[in-house]
């Protein structure tokens, strides 16, 4: 069943994702060894426990198994795909949600950069590390709020008793300033 | 909200951060699935946003996970092995046949007997199984065939009543533009049943034709579809409209395929009452 690895840190993500589609466990591994940390890092971080992070990362490395061939590179990125439904089962396991409303299409994430490679990686780490550290103390907590607690605006202006739309007006600073780091 | 009938973007950025209440999201949910400039500015959104899960303590999941996982993806194959042919994982998993494989050990004469025998028991199973499957498809088609025939004989019944009452008006249809074609309509208001044949030209891809009621008050009624599928006898289509409607005439409008609420494409062909 499974055929000949090859090198992580150099093949595709999609070309990983075609040989799972065609139910390569060796490629299945190879993609859990390039995002796992990724992916239970923000589960950890939003559930600050370890046994619903884990479950978390299984389920979705299991799914990305069972609809592999349902990806499609043209309109989407893997990784982004996969930190942002982490992201989202972890905040419906918080807040004990239904996940249907959150939960993303497989194609709904863009994101141009290439975090294939461990070292690309780390240094998008630190680029994001330093820009979230550059943010005012405001804008960083808000954007927090709502990604790691799953805050909506409303909710996170009443928890820092500010107006909403200084709130709005926060996110929408910060928002830009992340992209920079996409561009 | 909207922005000259787009999303503004912070609002885009705001459900990609996760900021919006579950009602706003779900508006904005709705238009972003119909829009594809809004669905790509979304997922851009949510790319940017993705890059908060790197600001997380990075931290490796323990090895059991990773275990766990790939069991789990070689149980499903398994399964999905076992679902080819199940006849050789049931005998080769389950109970009896283990039992089988430890006495053979102790009663190494007794196997020269047993072992041909379940061999053959196994070959007889599959035959067996195989037969069984065929039997099965070809009850369901005749189950199918069945079907067919009943809905046939009943749409025949609702023709020839149609044919043969008294009280039906027969509405001949005529280009109205360039297209050529003809046309016959039948009629009965009492029974609310419209039967027609037609001929037109084959329609363009991802379009159909229309027939349409025209009322004397109020706006055209759909008389169905003349597509693959519609409730047809052969050439002649049929339709139920509702009873008693006073009738103008009718028209067959050019529509996408599926067909439309309300007339909206060129009208090829129309009749008086």
């Amino acid at each position: 069943m499974a055929t000949a690895g090859t090198s992580g840190e150099t093949t595709s993500d999609w070309s990983l994702l075609a040989r799972i589609a065609q139910r390569d466990e060796v490629a299945l591994s190879a993609l859990y060894d390039r995002y796992s940390a990724l992916v239970f890092s923000t589960a950890k971080r939003i559930l600050h426990g370890t046994g619903e992070a884990e479950e978390i990362l299984q389920d979705i490395f299991y799914q990305v198994w069972e609809t592999a061939e349902r990806f499609d590179p043209e309109r989407g990125s893997l990784a982004g795909w996969l930190l942002v439904t982490a992201r989202n089962r972890a905040i419906s396991k918080l807040r004990r949600k239904r996940q249907s409303a959150d939960e993303l299409d497989e194609n709904g994430v863009s994101l141009t950069l290439e975090i294939e490679a461990r070292a690309a990686q780390n240094v998008l780490l630190d680029k994001v590390r330093s820009v979230m550290q550059s943010l005012p103390d405001g804008q960083r907590e808000a954007l927090e709020c709502a990604y790691f607690e799953g805050m909506s605006h409303t909710e996170i202006a009443e928890k820092t008793g500010q107006p909403l739309g200084t709130v709005k007006t926060r996110i929408r600073s910060a928002m830009e300033t992340l992209k920079k780091v996409l561009r | 909200m909207r922005n000259g009938g787009h999303i503004r973007e912070e609002e885009l950025e705001l459900l990609a951060l996760g900021g919006l209440p579950d009602d706003e999201a779900a508006a904005v949910q709705a238009h972003v699935a119909a829009c594809g400039e809004c669905a790509k500015k979304l997922a851009e959104s949510r790319g940017s946003a993705a890059l908060l899960g790197f600001t997380a303590k990075q931290e490796r999941p323990a090895g059991t996970v990773k275990a766990e996982l790939m069991a789990r993806v070689r149980s499903s194959s398994e399964r999905e092995e076992h679902y080819a042919w199940p006849m050789w994982r049931q005998n080769k998993g389950d109970g009896e046949t283990a039992e089988y494989v430890t006495s053979r050990r102790k009663n190494g004469w007794l196997n020269w007997v047993l072992a041909p025998a379940a061999a053959a028991l196994a070959l007889v199973s599959l035959a067996l199984s195989w037969q069984n499957r065929r039997v099965s498809e070809a009850l369901e088609k005749q189950r199918l065939a069945t079907e067919t025939l009943l809905h046939d004989r009943e749409r025949t019944s609702k023709l020839v009543a149609v044919l043969a009452a008294g009280d039906t008006v027969t509405v001949k249809l005529a280009p109205t533009g360039e297209t050529v074609g003809s046309g016959v309509v039948k009629y009965n208001g009492r029974m609310g049943m419209v039967a027609y044949s037609v001929q037109l030209p084959v329609a363009s891809a991802g379009k159909s034709y229309q027939m349409w009621l025209i009322p004397v008050k109020g706006v055209p009624i759909s008389a169905g579809m003349m597509e693959k599928g519609a409730p047809s006898l052969g050439p002649v289509w049929m339709a139920e409209v509702p009873a008693n409607t006073e009738t103008k005439g009718f028209a067959i409008t050019l529509e996408p395929a599926g067909g439309m609420p309300q007339p909206t494409g060129p009208k090829v062909l129309a009749g008086a009452s």
